[in-house]
């Protein structure tokens, strides 16, 4: 058996001190200290950190990540491996999460712009970063940095400083502690031997320049599809590199709460044994969306599992490989069940998907992202407003006389997520 | 061995940076225009090595795209068929969003139109 706990310590309020700790479910934060942090990198000129609450009369726009602080306290590794710790497998022993609060990074990396968090109104309604208190890295590059560069910059420092701030709850008794547990191939199927094998296979998108995740530090369309412990991903094995058409990527944050994995969790042992989670990626090569499809259905053949939940990233291209994992999965005899999310045009009457079969007969949509919404004006703008006609979702002559900004639903971060952590719903 | 594959694109940094070391067939049009092109090709049996609808800029936002197609014409392929006669239907679901595009955002987009077609081409060992 292996066994990760997650000690949860509720956040309600980030301020700024002349010392970072956590007291009393406040975050505190030397300001000073989180720009020495983001200043480490050289192409990294200038930076202001800002906090942004809910209810506030406040937009963070163009986001690129959003990441909850945590640290490991006990068992092997260190959070963000491969990345920020030393390459060491994780997912078991003890880590804390500062749970309501959230580090995100804003910047200028190309000129079509990605995100919209807003703090209240219309669009807070659609955004699940509207309810975290957020500190906001605002970071400027040097002159003439290159955008891959500057990428990387940018999201490095969202790691570095969610790691310090994690580190201030090691030893900060938790709110809630939740423990994961999972267990090898022969010992699940012994102490579960009359539920259904369930696993979970998470599509990662990896198409190129902030269109990338990485898995311990490895670029996602490097990899094969390959079998990972889901606890790992708590400790933050996989991160994003990813925003553009914000509402239906997955930030860092997600990826550490991904809503799949902890149902899944909360069933496990009941209704089904959850065996795993496979992870596999989006490339552009179409040679390598047949061979990672062949190789995710294989896995899960291998797994000998009833069913499977197939959670796609992105819109478009991914749909090829979404609905090649369904069918070939499908076709091993395995319930097959895919989440994704729709552009059905701005009256919802396009057809959705780009590809489509009749294998995928289960779906879970996360809504349509072409949907059309009104976002008001706001006291305060965290970032740089004059992308906004230019993000996915954004229009010239969006916004309006009075301010108000014409979006459809894909300029909000996490919107229409494909793994279920947003707001919409049919009810 | 030389490549079996071309490029086939309207986005002229490709055509800067790619030209010599691979084929690179330069079409003078819109992202609709080369789907168009491919499908042309596609139905002379030609065959799709990277997927048209790449990236997660929606067609006709990005006014650039580069694809990937066999350099020889073979039986005609229907997965590539079926493949671009759905990207087509789905660019044209998309209304051109920057008729007036500074010349700073049309760079970002060829930017990154080069940088898909890169992460296929970097993955290509043999073809």
């Amino acid at each position: 058996m292996r066994k990760l706990e997650v000690g949860y310590i509720d956040i309600h309020d980030i301020q700024f001190s002349n010392e970072s700790k956590v007291e009393n479910g406040v975050l505190f934060v030397d300001k000073e200290a989180i720009k020495k942090i983001v200043l480490e990198d050289e192409n990294i000129k200038s930076c202001e950190v800002e906090i942004a609450r809910p209810g506030e009369s406040v937009r963070i726009t163009p986001v690129k990540d959003v990441i909850e602080p945590r640290c490991k306290v006990e068992g092997q590794g260190g959070i963000f491996p491969g990345v920020i710790s030393k390459v060491t497998t994780v997912g078991t022993g003890r880590t804390h999460a500062l749970r309501g609060s959230a580090v995100v990074t804003t910047g200028k990396i190309v000129g079509f712009q990605e995100g919209i968090i807003d703090m209240t109104g219309e669009g807070a309604k659609y955004t699940p970063f509207s309810k975290t208190v957020n500190l906001v890295l605002v970071m400027n590059p040097i002159d003439g940095l290159k955008q891959h560069e500057h990428e990387y910059a940018n999201r490095m420092a969202g790691l570095r400083v969610a790691a310090y701030l994690g580190e201030l709850g090691k030893s900060v008794e938790p709110n809630e502690v939740v423990s994961y547990e999972t267990y090898g191939v022969k010992e699940g199927m012994e102490k579960y031997p009359n539920l259904p094998r369930v696993g979970y296979v998470q599509m990662l998108q990896s198409q190129g320049l902030m269109h990338d995740t990485y898995v311990y530090g490895v670029d996602a369309k490097k990899i094969v599809p390959t079998i990972i412990n889901p606890t790992e991903v708590m400790d933050g094995a996989i991160l994003s590199g990813n925003c553009v058409s914000s509402c239906d990527k997955n930030p860092t944050y997600i990826h550490m709460n991904n809503p799949v994995v902890h149902d899944l969790f909360a069933q496990h042992g009941k209704t089904i044994n959850f065996v795993g989670m496979i992870i596999t990626n989006e490339n552009v090569y179409l040679a390598d969306k047949e061979r990672s499809s062949n190789w995710t259905a294989e896995l899960c053949e291998y797994l000998d599992l009833d069913g499977a939940i197939v959670s796609q990233e992105g819109f478009g291209n991914p749909d090829t490989d979404l609905i090649m994992n369904c069918k070939k999965i499908s076709a091993k005899g395995i319930k097959t069940v895919i989440i994704t999310d729709e552009y059905a045009g701005r009256d919802g009457t396009s057809q959705s998907l780009a590809d489509a079969d009749p294998s995928a007969d289960a779906v879970v949509t996360g809504g349509n992202a072409n949907e059309l919404i009104t976002l008001p004006k706001l006291d305060k703008v965290i970032g740089d407003l004059s992308p906004i006609d230019k993000i996915a979702g954004g229009f010239e002559n969006n916004v309006l006389e009075d301010g108000t900004i014409l979006v459809e639903l894909q300029a909000i971060t996490g919107a229409t997520s494909e793994v279920g952590f947003n707001c919409l719903s049919a009810r | 061995m030389k490549p079996t594959f071309k490029i086939v694109t309207n986005n002229p940094l490709v055509v800067r940076e790619l030209t010599g070391q691979y084929t690179v067939e330069f079409v003078d049009g819109t992202y609709h225009d080369v789907l168009v092109a491919l499908r042309d090709q596609i139905h002379k049996g030609h065959r799709l090595y990277s997927h048209p609808l790449s990236g997660s800029v929606k067609p006709n936002e990005t006014p650039y795209k580069s694809v990937l197609i066999s350099i020889k014409p073979q039986s005609l392929d229907m997965d590539s068929v079926e493949m671009i006669e759905n990207s087509i239907v789905t660019c044209d679901k998309f209304p051109v969003k920057f008729p007036h595009m500074p010349d700073s955002m049309r760079e970002d987009f060829q930017v990154i139109d080069a940088t898909l077609l890169k992460g296929a081409l970097s993955q290509i060992l043999f073809e």
